[in-house]
């Protein structure tokens, strides 16, 4: 790419921007992939990149202005020419209202280390069992396998140099029945393909289609459901992404209390459930400092380097936090709290599999994942989706057969105080999520009254 | 900023060793694409600028078919080593492939272009208009709706792009391209005692230069001038009550449920399960086609990627495929499907209509929406004319929510903008409209086409789609329309029922 290691490009990057300062983080990406469908591969790539993000802090009138300019650079004149543009943009958008000092956050030894580099061989183990498992000739199996490694450089002009490297693998596997008239899936999330066993997964979704050989009508309205780890994911994900302190705190969220107040303190649920992100979390640990160039409501490009901890928004059934900058923070009159890339969601009385929690729910809907989640109205966050890949109707403990998909319309906030049961906190993928968000731990969940609003025909 | 011509800067030199390599190694196809992406973006928040941003992002890619089966790789390195070096990968992939491959990858024929460029023309270059230009313009909007006693928050935002790309072959191709997008929207936000509302422009993102933002093709004056009003008026509006009715559905709102219940229904990829992991299906199946009552009679539907401002508008797609127009549905029936080079192949076509795009030169080309869009009534009906035609019904303005099933049978969408009718009048607004349908249900209950005094080309700019996930640019055309016995639900109602 250039003479350059991506290390020394931030050295040069920050030395450019000068005693005004700035952040500027390097990032390096080696990916892999592989897509199936009608049981032979279709497309795959192997694609390698590298860019350079600058924020560039320029003194103006009142304050500090701040500039964002990214691209791949290739040289010296490259970042020469992206730190120019960074401080037009500062210098023209005026005084930054979350302008803050920067703070010394970590040194880390590796810093000037190469990129971490990438192994493929996953990629190569998912193929050669695809190959197995696609001679099966009773379903056509669908899917797609991934593996990525990121290696992030952060440098900021008040001596931080941290490097972070991880690597993201995700698997997902689809079988339909040669009708198309049943269709199962299995996905998971995780660091690498070799751990993938692509065989449990092809049993897993096989059962799955067995299953919906027998077809149950059932009419929309409000049901008992069990939601997998994959659908309570993609719905406290989407809980977690709107749990904005600043929006609150402006009785603009579905987090807002009366007079300006938010909710916090306020018992959403019965249950004991946590919904968390901890980037120590064991085996899905992630970038443990604040990284961020662009400002929103819960993030700003000044608290880069700041240590994040693990942070529970709601803590045994109570609101107990909600995410912000030091600057929205301050607006919204509540504790600096940012968030680390990852979700858990625990349930102290939960216990079991998302089996043995179908059992105990004795007469049910069991919800393999949702699809197409969006926010109807953000003042209850009533969110709206579909069903998808195995609707399993459960009686007196067993599943009896399958019902067809609906369309749910109900509130990850609302629902929180109709769980009746959970299971234990299981590593998942999130389906609906997964572009943006693998690294989930949730426990599936039992909901009482779960509004299944219309019948979806779709398979 | 970047200047009007960056194309002669893209280093396509690198392209010809890339596919005499590509062809040695025995490809049957060879294609080599370099994709640069520039972007900028300024957001303000209640008037104070919250981010400048600008991306510059450029790479190169090498995709073959070798015994049979795909391989692409790409790389952010533009040198001949990289070039080489990806040809290699994608080679290695096709073998990888082909292990496990039952179906032979096979491409319609498309004539050879030669050498030859293509530009989307526009007025003013908005990439070069200094970032305080924008910000003076965002910053005008800002104050003219911020004083209004309702309004207690405001959000705006403008961000404009462009792709230059090039694209050679083993079929003589030197295809050099450019095309600008641009967009910007104000959001108006009320808090009461009672909760909060909102509402936000309209205008679509177009394929259009910085002239957009200053009056040519929209009327942001008059669209701004009546938001604080329109806001207090959504604020104290009585909650519609659930039930069926009629439906006149402005091109701001129905561009988007045409994307969904229309545009991706008639991806020949998802009818063949390409995407049956991911994005999904369709209950649009090749069987169909020629037969399928899809909606009324009045509903003809094109596909194009040569639609003036279109954002999906080329001049070649990202397999050297000439851009054209089609038929996609013809008097209510189905009669065409978007297809690449090889998906046209699978059903026997002799020529595809060139929607193959990626979004990147690092994501491999997939079929890819051109833009969809609803024919005109010839006669010249106009929006009241339809409204006059409703004894109970509303008038939907402006896309917001929107969810459809993995077949593209089930959605539900709400909007910006609710106006009951009674008796042909418009007598004030509703709140918490949704409208949820069947699709051939939906389309087979249309009574009413406006007539091009009505027609608007609406649009996004994040269509996802793919494994890996792609967003492609697209814009969807529409008169307003008139559609009977809706199914309305009321959002209140569905999250404390």
């Amino acid at each position: 790419m250039s003479d350059l290691t991506i290390a020394q490009s931030v050295e040069v990057a920050l030395d450019l921007l000068g005693s005004n300062g700035g952040v500027v983080v390097g990032e390096s990406n080696f990916s892999a992939n592989l897509r199936w469908a009608n049981s032979s591969l279709t497309t795959n790539g192997s694609t390698q990149d590298n860019t350079l993000s600058i924020a560039a802090f320029v003194p103006v009138d009142d304050g500090v202005g701040c500039g964002i300019a990214s691209g791949q650079v290739r040289s010296v004149a490259d970042i020469e020419k992206l730190v120019s543009t960074g401080r037009a943009s500062a210098i023209a958008g005026g005084a930054s209202e979350d302008a803050n000092d920067l703070v010394s956050g970590p040194v880390h030894s590796d810093f000037s280390e190469a990129p971490q580099a990438p192994d493929f061989s996953g990629i190569e183990h998912i193929a050669k069992s695809l190959g197995v498992v696609m001679q099966d000739t009773s379903a056509q199996y669908f899917g797609y396998a991934e593996h990525s490694v990121d290696t992030m450089y952060v440098g900021t002009s008040s001596g931080t140099r941290m490097r972070f490297a991880q690597a993201t693998s995700r698997f997902e596997l689809c079988a339909k029945s040669p009708e198309r008239d049943r269709s199962a899936w299995s996905g998971q999330g995780g660091t690498s393909l070799n751990e993938v066993d692509v065989f449990a997964h092809a049993k897993s979704v096989s059962q799955g289609l067995v299953h919906q050989l027998t077809k149950i009508e059932l009419e929309p309205g409000h049901h008992k459901v069990t939601l997998s780890s994959s659908a309570v994911a993609d719905l406290m994900i989407y809980l977690m992404w709107t749990a904005s302190a600043r929006e609150a705190a402006q009785g603009r969220s579905v987090f807002s209390a009366a007079n300006g107040e938010t909710r916090i303190g306020e018992k959403l649920s019965n249950r004991l459930i946590s919904i968390s992100s901890d980037p120590a979390m064991s085996g899905l640990e992630t970038v443990d400092h604040v990284v961020n160039l662009g400002s929103s409501s819960m993030s700003s490009t000044f608290d880069t380097g700041l240590p994040i901890a693990r942070t529970s928004i709601l803590d045994k059934g109570i609101l107990k936090a909600l995410a912000s900058s030091r600057f929205s923070a301050t607006e919204a009159k509540l504790p600096f709290t940012p968030l680390a890339d990852n979700i858990e969601v625990i349930d102290a009385q939960g216990h079991g599999s998302l089996d043995e929690l179908a059992e105990r729910m004795i007469d049910g809907l069991l919800i393999t994942c949702l699809w197409y989640i969006r926010e109807v109205d953000p003042q209850s966050l009533l969110l709206t989706g579909l069903t998808r890949d195995g609707v399993y109707v459960v009686r007196e403990g067993k599943i009896i057969g399958a019902a067809s998909n609906f369309r749910f319309n109900d509130s990850p906030v609302g629902l929180l105080n109709r769980i009746v049961d959970a299971g234990e906190a299981i590593d998942c993928l999130p389906r609906e999520w997964a572009d943006w968000f693998t690294r989930s731990r949730v426990a599936p969940l039992t909901i009482e009254d779960f509004n299944l609003s219309t019948k979806s025909e779709a398979i | 900023m970047a200047d009007r011509n960056l194309d002669q800067e893209l280093p396509t030199y690198l392209g010809q060793n890339a596919l005499d390599v590509a062809a040695q190694a025995g490809a049957e196809v060879a294609h080599f694409r370099i994709a640069r992406h520039d972007s900028r973006g300024v957001s303000l928040r209640d008037g104070n600028v919250e981010n400048v941003a600008s991306d510059s992002t450029c790479a190169l890619s090498v995709r073959v078919v070798l015994d049979g089966a795909w391989g692409f790789a790409g790389s952010a390195d533009l040198t001949p080593q990289a070039a080489l070096d990806a040809t290699n990968r994608a080679l290695a992939m096709a073998r990888l492939s082909a292990q496990v491959s039952s179906d032979r990858v096979e491409l319609v024929d498309e004539p050879s272009h030669g050498e030859v460029s293509w530009r989307m023309p526009v007025e003013v270059d908005a990439m070069a208009i200094p970032d305080s230009q924008v910000i003076e313009l965002l910053t005008e909007w800002n104050a003219r709706i911020a004083g209004a006693d309702v309004v207690s928050h405001v959000d705006a935002h403008a961000a404009m792009g462009r792709d230059s790309t090039y694209f050679s072959d083993l079929n003589g191709n030197r295809i050099s391209q450019s095309r600008d997008r641009i967009s910007a929207q104000l959001n108006a936000i009320h808090v009461g005692e009672s909760g909060f509302d909102d509402i936000r422009t309209c205008a679509p993102p177009a394929g259009r230069g910085w002239e957009y933002l200053t009056g040519t093709g929209w009327d942001w004056e008059a669209e701004l001038n009546e938001l604080p009003e329109l806001l207090a008026e959504k604020s104290k509006a009585p909650s519609v009550e659930p039930g069926e009715w009629d439906l006149v559905i402005d091109p701001t709102n129905l561009w988007l449920t045409i994307h969904e219940s229309i545009g991706h229904a008639t991806e020949l990829d998802r009818a063949l399960g390409y995407e049956a992991n991911y994005a999904g299906t369709s209950f649009a199946t090749i069987d169909k086609l020629g037969n399928f009552k899809y909606g009324s009679e009045l509903m003809n539907i094109i596909g194009d990627r040569t639609a003036q401002h279109g954002l999906s508008t080329v001049g070649y797609d990202d397999e050297g495929v000439a851009a054209q127009e089609w038929d996609l549905v013809t008097n209510g029936i189905l009669t065409g499907y978007q297809v690449d080079r090889s998906t046209a192949a699978r059903i026997g076509l002799s020529r595809s209509n060139g929607c193959a795009f990626a979004d990147s030169a690092l994501h491999t080309p997939i079929q890819r929406m051109p833009n969809v869009s609803l024919r005109a009534n010839r006669a010249n009906v106009t929006t009241q004319d339809l409204i006059s035609d409703v004894e109970k019904g509303i008038y939907i303005v402006g896309d917001k929510s929107w969810s459809i099933d993995m077949q593209r049978y089930n959605f539900q969408f709400t909007g910006q903008k609710f106006f009951e009718i009674r008796e042909g009048k418009i007598v004030g607004q509703l709140r918490d409209v949704v409208y949820q349908s069947k699709t051939p249900d939906f389309w087979g209950s249309l009574t009413g086409l406006g007539g091009a005094s009505t027609y608007l080309l609406g649009g996004a700019l994040n269509c996802g789609k793919g494994q890996p996930g792609q967003v492609a640019p697209v814009s969807h055309g529409c008169p307003s329309a008139l559609f009977r016995n809706i199914n309305i639900l009321n959002g209140r109602m569905e999250a404390s029922a």
